[in-house]
């Protein structure tokens, strides 16, 4: 019987897209322990659970003996009345999953249990069109479980290959904002990105253009977009995409697949290979195989292949001395059935001329598009607009944050962040909650104080008294030296003098290096390693200016 | 006797549970102490815990200025909430425990108990491991996931990692709309920020909570004494009223507000004074059950003992006279290294016109003298390139002030006067 619920799936398998045997070895992700799910399953139905099962359809006698062997291994390690729980389990999801994707029909012919094991292969099999959706109900399905304690967690293998990850969920909803000034919290937080960027509108036409183009010819190409971080690169680009994607659901442009990754999120630069892969086909590969694969997939000619836009965040990251993945990135685009395009996103505008050799550089093009710092009109109007109707500032406090943070760096992030603490320091410092006020120029002031801050002038007024001493005893040695740098014997006979002068008692040679060595920690002197002892060098790290107008002021 | 017999057990406890007595009183010290800075760190944690709102926090102080303390005491505060207990989940990283980021994702998967953790082995490579965090954190949101607060101890270190990647990431969580969670770093480390990359930099929130504390002496000699008492829900209270009165005329006694000035004015934070008083309730006994200015005194004195005195006082009258050698040969040419061939110069000198009881020594004798101050690092080449010259002729420093071999003179045992004699002289 469950022979022929084999070949029922294996048939579903083929009808549902063509896998090729290869494929459903490559299906197979890291080894976990595998099914707990019918742990009382006995030898003679095994065999035939690992083509069920496993989409690595083994037929070898001796590969099913021993997968059956550690199946019934950690068999014994595990809940045995799991069983139960799992049939509740999945009714719910049974009913969450009709709506969702089209694979559906197709598992509610088989049993329960080989239910989750098909319908798990089969959505890591997806390519991931639409990823997100399948994998949110996956992880709806699995919260519950992991709100009891760690004990149960074993019962993990029961979704074993294709394990999606989760961070479980609260038992209480989050609280809502209470009052204006939380409500302008939440929305001055930058992850509250607004649909439609502000003050970005040029270089949202213009990226739309080059992309919309791309896709209507059906042809590639690549782009370069650079900005100091907090312009709203990544943002502008989300944003492109997502219109395009309307656009694209109103039939007003042929569909195309977005594939996003990063170079910062991956630990080698030749995952990157091993990301496209899994994104574009579901397929989890090694880096010199998903390079294979993908090479071969942008080369050979497909009547039906539609245009795939990818967008590589912090390119900078992708450089290798021989740099192939870059030249791999921008080669792919110009083979003439590939339709890829490739927008890639960095802070330096003059990349491409100082890291890239040549062909490489010459491959990725002169489409470029620099994303100047914001101006402070620019971040007020950002501000404005992201607080919308909540009136929570005063005037002259957006205008001075804006301007402050225009001077310094023009980075939006950390103009948000600047308003939202001054938020917080309306609300703490007001007398009773319900009359906050608006964030007016104190709480503003002090907010940038915060943050803006150097804390080295009161990190040596707070110090000891014998620190102080040192630090004078430093300058005092190199004024005698007219040098930068002199050892901590040097200083330490100065230090003596000083003390003396101070009518304090001598200190040993022991506290002398515990109090360097303090100085050291904080960084208020650079100091060589501890183990020379009294050799070691000494050198400030502070300006002579500030450590006397810090030891003058009190 | 019944009364001998309760004060000993209140003793014990007072000895014993002294270790945890002054945690205590150093947690509300700390608070006490930094009060602005908890209440600060107390409601950033409850707008994430509660309110699923993301942040980041960086708290620098000095070393032994009670940042730990600090952050566990707000915690501890917030985990008082049913609501927040039920809800937050924890990640402590320590830089010099996790000193890369393979290991530090590998750390927080397991902490997080994520579903590719059996028991506590985590299975897949470093870019698994990261693709698989990466998405779970991904998948949750602002008001339906758990929030996550990460604490990450000496956060410095973190930045040297391999292109800060451990870093970006946490960070860019906590800027983007995804599952909340709250990174706390803790540093010694003034420059902190000039250590992280820009793109890391520009996701940090730039909020920092300095622990600066201008406490002045008067406010020491209180803590002193808060850290002494006895609390008040003590069970015995006559033993308790006897115990603050003690403690009372302690600090009131001269020379131990001598040495506790000397202490302060050398470090004013809680850790050193820590160990001292624990030094000194360390020595309470049944005999003497109450800390004399005597204890705090030998307390200070064992605090600042020098470790090198200890190792002068083991070696030969040989190599001590080699000492004494190199001594004025940094004299004459002030702190110039010298080497060995000097040395052994400068010892005849000494043994041709001074010395009645130490004779002259073979060659052979006096290198193994020399290799033996070599490996106790009394003495340190100039250069590691140990190959090109001979060893007699090697350039080498003294690794040893003057104050701290005359002092180790003095006490030396059985020490020939010539000896000491010659040390104590200017010339040769």
């Amino acid at each position: 019987m469950s022979c022929l619920k084999s070949h029922q799936i294996s048939l579903s398998f083929s009808v549902s897209r063509a896998t090729t045997p290869s494929r459903r070895k490559d299906l197979k992700a890291i080894k976990e322990p595998s099914l707990g799910v019918l742990p009382e399953v006995d030898n003679e139905n095994s065999p035939m659970l690992p083509t069920a099962m496993t989409p690595r359809s083994s037929k070898r006698k001796s590969a099913q003996l021993v997968s059956s062997r550690i199946r019934r291994q950690l068999g014994t390690q595990l809940d045995f009345n799991s069983d139960g729980e799992d049939d509740e389990e999945f009714l719910p999801s049974k009913k969450e999953l009709q709506s969702s994707s089209e694979d559906e029909e197709e598992e509610e012919k088989v049993d329960s249990d080989e239910e989750v094991a098909v319908k798990k292969s089969k959505r890591g099999a997806s390519g991931s069109r639409t990823p997100r959706s399948t994998q949110k109900t996956r992880s709806s399905t699995r919260t519950p479980r992991k709100t009891p304690s760690k004990k149960t967690t074993p019962n993990t293998p029961r979704t074993p290959r294709h394990i999606t990850p989760s961070i479980p969920s609260r038992s209480l909803p989050a609280r809502q904002p209470a009052n204006v000034l939380e409500e302008a919290s939440t929305r001055l937080h930058v992850s509250a990105v607004p649909d439609s960027l502000p003050c970005r509108e040029q270089e949202f036409q213009d990226v739309y253009s080059f992309v919309e183009s791309k896709i209507m010819d059906g042809t590639g190409g690549c782009m370069y977009i650079s900005g100091v971080p907090g312009t709203g690169k990544t943002a502008t680009v989300h944003e492109v995409m997502r219109c395009l994607q309307h656009a694209s659901d109103m039939d007003e442009i042929p569909p195309f697949h977005f594939i996003e990754i990063n170079g910062m999120k991956m630990t080698d630069p030749h995952q990157a290979y091993v990301q496209i892969l899994q994104k574009m086909t579901g397929q989890k590969a090694t880096a010199d195989h998903a390079a294979a694969l993908l090479e071969k997939r942008f080369s050979s000619p497909a009547p039906r292949k539609e245009t795939t836009v990818l967008l590589v965040d912090e390119l900078d990251l992708l450089w290798t001395r021989k740099q192939n993945v870059m030249y791999n990135l921008f080669d792919w685009p110009t083979r003439r059935h590939a339709r890829l395009v490739v927008l890639t996103i960095a802070n330096t505008m003059d990349l491409p001329e100082r890291i890239m050799i040549n062909r490489v550089a010459s491959r990725l093009g002169l489409t470029r598009m620099s994303f100047q710092p914001y101006s402070f009109k620019q971040l007020q109007q950002i501000i404005m607009s992201r607080l919308n109707k909540v009136k929570a500032f005063e005037e002259d406090a957006l205008q001075l944050v804006s301007r402050k943070v225009a001077a310094l760096s023009g980075d939006a992030r950390r103009c948000l962040d600047i308003c939202r603490r001054a938020t917080e320091i309306c609300e703490h410092s007001a007398p009773n909650p319900s009359s906050t006020g608006l964030v007016g120029m104190t709480h503003v002031m002090e907010a940038l104080n915060e943050m803006f801050s150097s804390a080295y002038v009161t990190a040596i007024k707070c110090a000891s008294v014998q620190e102080q001493l040192f630090l004078r005893a430093v300058i005092a040695e190199f004024r005698r030296l007219g040098l930068e740098e002199s050892t901590f014997q040097q200083v330490f006979v100065q230090h003596q003098a000083l003390c003396r002068v101070e009518g304090l008692q001598p200190i040993t040679v022991l506290e002398g290096l515990a109090v360097c060595q303090r100085l050291g920690a904080c960084r208020l002197l650079l100091l060589e390693p501890s183990r020379l002892g009294v050799q070691q060098r000494v050198r400030l790290n502070v300006s002579q200016d500030d450590i006397l107008y810090a030891l003058k002021a009190d | 006797m019944f009364l001998t017999q309760s004060k000993s057990s209140h003793l014990a406890y007072i000895t014993r549970g002294s270790a945890v007595l002054f945690l205590q009183r150093c947690i509300m010290g700390a608070v006490v102490t930094h009060a602005v800075c908890f209440r600060h760190l107390l409601e950033l944690l409850r707008r994430t815990a509660v309110h699923g709102e993301s942040n980041s926090v960086l708290i620098v102080g000095p070393r032994g200025a009670g940042k730990t303390t600090l952050l566990n005491c707000a915690l501890r505060e917030l985990l008082e909430e049913k609501e927040v207990k039920r809800n937050l989940l924890q990640v402590y990283l320590n830089g010099l425990l996790q000193t890369d980021d393979k290991i530090a994702l590998k750390e927080i998967t397991r902490q997080l108990s994520l579903e590719n953790v059996v028991g506590d082995k985590v299975f897949g490579s470093f870019a698994e491991n990261l693709a698989f965090l990466l998405e779970a954190l991904k998948k949750g949101d602002r008001s339906s996931s758990r929030p996550v607060l990460f604490v990450l101890d000496e956060f410095d270190l973190f930045a040297h990692h391999r292109n800060q990647t451990l870093l970006y990431n946490l960070l860019d969580v906590s800027q983007s709309a995804q599952t909340p969670v709250a990174v706390v770093g803790l540093t010694c480390r003034l420059d902190v920020l000039e250590l992280l990359e820009k793109r890391v930099k520009s996701r940090f929130s730039h909020r920092q909570i300095h622990l600066l504390s201008g406490m002045t002496f008067p406010q020491y000699l209180q803590r002193v004494q808060t850290q002494l008492r006895l609390p008040d829900g003590f069970p015995d209270a006559r033993f308790s009223h006897e115990w603050n009165g003690s403690v009372q005329t302690l600090c009131e006694d001269k020379s131990v507000e001598e040495v506790l000035q000397r202490h302060f004015n050398s470090s004013k934070d809680f850790r050193s004074l820590h160990m001292l008083l624990m030094l000194s309730v360390s020595r309470v006994s049944t005999a003497n059950p109450a800390i004399r200015p005597a204890d705090l005194l030998e307390a200070s004195r064992m605090c600042s003992a020098d470790p090198k005195a200890n190792i002068l006082h083991g070696l030969s009258i040989l190599e001590l006279c080699l000492i004494i050698a190199m001594k004025h040969l940094n004299d004459i040419y002030d702190g110039e290294p010298f080497n060995l061939q000097m040395v052994h110069n400068e010892f005849k000198k000494f043994l041709q016109r001074k010395s009645h009881s130490i004779y002259n020594f073979e060659q052979p004798v006096i290198m193994k003298a020399f290799e033996h101050l070599q490996q106790l690092e009394l003495i340190r080449p100039v250069d590691a390139s140990a190959a090109k010259t001979q060893r007699e002729y090697q350039l080498m420093r003294l690794m040893l002030d003057q104050s701290q071999i005359m002092e180790a003179l003095q006490k030396y045992p059985q020490c020939p006067t010539d000896v000491k004699q010659w040390a104590m002289s200017a010339f040769g």
